[in-house]
């Protein structure tokens, strides 16, 4: 292990589905240092949750390479785990909370694994429930659950695939605070996928943008906003508003050319 | 509650209209004496005479004991196989085709064949009921298997779950209510298959006791022992569901049929 390079390097990352279809990822490169919040937003249906999928070994990329450290690895790692967007269908319906949550740990004997179950479940508010059944949860409450189960193996990189975009407005709120304070209290590298540019800036040092299909890296953006950020406050600065313009506008031209490009075919 | 009318009259309707029947049947039976028209307290009396002494141990348990042992294989091996084979797909292309040929082979038809292997053997009883009832389990085994939800599958994928414990924490309870459905079929084959298996060179048994009343002339005795098999259903059947509500008490919550706050 080479603390020098990054924790996550994508390292011009292609994927293709098929022969006919044209590729969906293609060269995507950008690097996470260790520690780092980074937020990956694009039109929807670039290839966001292809290149996560990619990332964290689910899917292996046609060319290209993700490297930890300096090294690539196979399999999903152990320092690794990710949070679905859809928590419907991500929590086992017949495990309690809590041994949802459990699931998320190997090889520990009894005490140890209830302590650290305990711990993630207090992290996210979710202790008191810790017997009743995911479906018997609030859509907040359920990825919140989602969220504990991720933890508890106290991993290094965490992945968001759109963690906060199946639930209510002031939920999203509540749950982006909590992902923050957690990520910086146990000082986790994290990489979330959103299509939401304010959530992106909000939450993340370094915002990478995609390009539509096939998708590339357009544009890093350095986000210096400083932390613990606040949703009023820090959304009210002008470095934020600023921030999100350019995103904004950067995320638009891409779906502009979308729009443009299948404009004859409509007509 | 407080019963009122409402809720006594359907009641009282299904008591009313069997007790009218029995009735029916028995003022026949004296009126009309004839063979296949026994009077009631016969057909209690051979009734009770199976559930108490010698008949019991030499009708009811030898079937008892094939019906537990050939429904148990058959659930047993048909959810096993049903996983492995609806869990890897690459497997399915070799067997799919052998066992949606089999399925419709109805049980009773291989009878004979398996007197041939086994003999008039237990072993051929037990093959036959469990091969009528094995099948309804395995489809149903593999058609959960398949199903599983893929994104259940990531989450035991980035958890680096081995996979016979994938199979047994992850794909058994989520095709757990198809297999259920499948049992269900298979519980009511598997008692005709135990009554049809008794009536081919057997000498004990239910359905061995039915037949030699039946050559006996003894009809109440016959009617006794259909009414046992009946007994013998619907036990099982209602232990199946009391064991499948609390199993599946999750699913039927999930699916948004119990009451979210009182489960």
């Amino acid at each position: 292990m080479d603390a020098r390079q990054p924790i996550l390097f994508v390292d011009h990352l292609s994927k293709a589905f098929g022969s006919a279809i044209a590729p969906i990822l293609k060269g995507v490169t950008f690097r996470q240092e260790p520690g780092q919040f980074v937020a990956v937003v694009g039109p929807s249906g670039c290839g966001k949750t292809t290149l996560l999928r990619c990332i964290a070994s689910l899917m292996q990329p046609d060319e290209g390479a993700v490297l930890h450290y300096g090294r690539r690895f196979g399999d999903p790692p152990e320092w690794l785990s990710i949070v679905f967007q859809d928590y419907n269908r991500s929590l086992f319906p017949w495990l309690s909370v809590s041994k949802n949550v459990a699931f998320g740990l190997r090889e520990l004997d009894k005490d140890e694994k209830a302590e650290r179950v305990n711990q993630a479940l207090r992290a996210v508010g979710l202790e008191h429930a810790s017997d009743l059944y995911p479906w018997q949860l609030s859509g907040g409450m359920q990825q919140r659950c989602a969220l504990a189960r991720s933890i508890v193996a106290q991993p290094k990189l965490l992945l968001l695939d759109e963690p906060f975009a199946s639930v209510d407005a002031q939920t999203r709120i509540d749950l982006q605070d909590m992902v923050m304070d957690i990520c910086q209290r146990m000082s986790l590298s994290t990489l979330l996928v959103t299509h939401d540019i304010e959530e992106a800036v909000f939450m993340a040092d370094k915002v990478v943008v995609l390009s539509t299909r096939p998708a590339h890296v357009v544009e890093e953006i350095a986000v210096d906003l400083p932390r613990p950020r606040d949703q009023l406050t820090t959304k009210e600065t002008p470095e934020f508003l600023r921030l999100r313009h350019r995103v904004y506008m950067l995320v638009r031209q891409q779906v502009q050319k979308i729009t443009l490009e299948h404009l004859p075919e409509k007509v | 509650m407080i019963p009122n009318r409402a809720h006594i009259a359907p009641f009282a309707w299904q008591i009313g209209v069997t007790a009218g029947l029995l009735v029916l049947w028995q003022w026949v039976a004296v009126m009309h004496p004839a063979p296949y028209l026994p009077p009631l307290q016969n057909i209690a009396l051979g009734y009770f005479r199976l559930l108490h002494g010698d008949l019991f141990w030499s009708a009811i348990v030898p079937s008892l004991y094939r019906l537990a042992v050939a429904f148990l294989a058959a659930v047993l091996l048909g959810s096993l196989a049903g996983i492995a084979i609806g869990s890897l797909r690459a497997l399915e292309p070799w067997v799919r085709p052998v066992f949606e040929y089999l399925r419709f082979i109805p049980a009773v038809a291989i009878l004979p064949a398996s007197l041939l292997l086994f003999g008039a053997t237990d072993k051929m009883r037990i093959f036959v009921i469990a091969f009528g009832s094995i099948f309804p389990v395995l489809l149903a085994a593999i058609d959960g298997a398949r199903r599983v939800e893929p994104m259940l599958l990531d989450v035991a994928r980035v958890n680096r779950l081995k996979v016979p414990k994938l199979l047994f924490c992850v794909v058994l309870p989520a095709a757990l209510p198809s297999i259920f459905a499948g049992v269900r079929i298979a519980l009511s084959i598997a008692l005709v298959m135990m009554v049809i298996s008794e009536l081919i060179a057997a000498d004990d048994g239910l359905g061995f006791y039915i037949l030699r009343n039946q050559r006996l002339f003894l009809t109440a005795n016959v009617y006794a022992g259909v009414l046992v098999i009946g007994t013998i259903g619907f036990g099982l059947t209602f232990a199946l569901l009391s064991l499948e509500k609390r199993v599946l008490a999750w699913h039927r919550g999930w699916r948004g049929l119990l009451d979210p706050k009182g489960a």
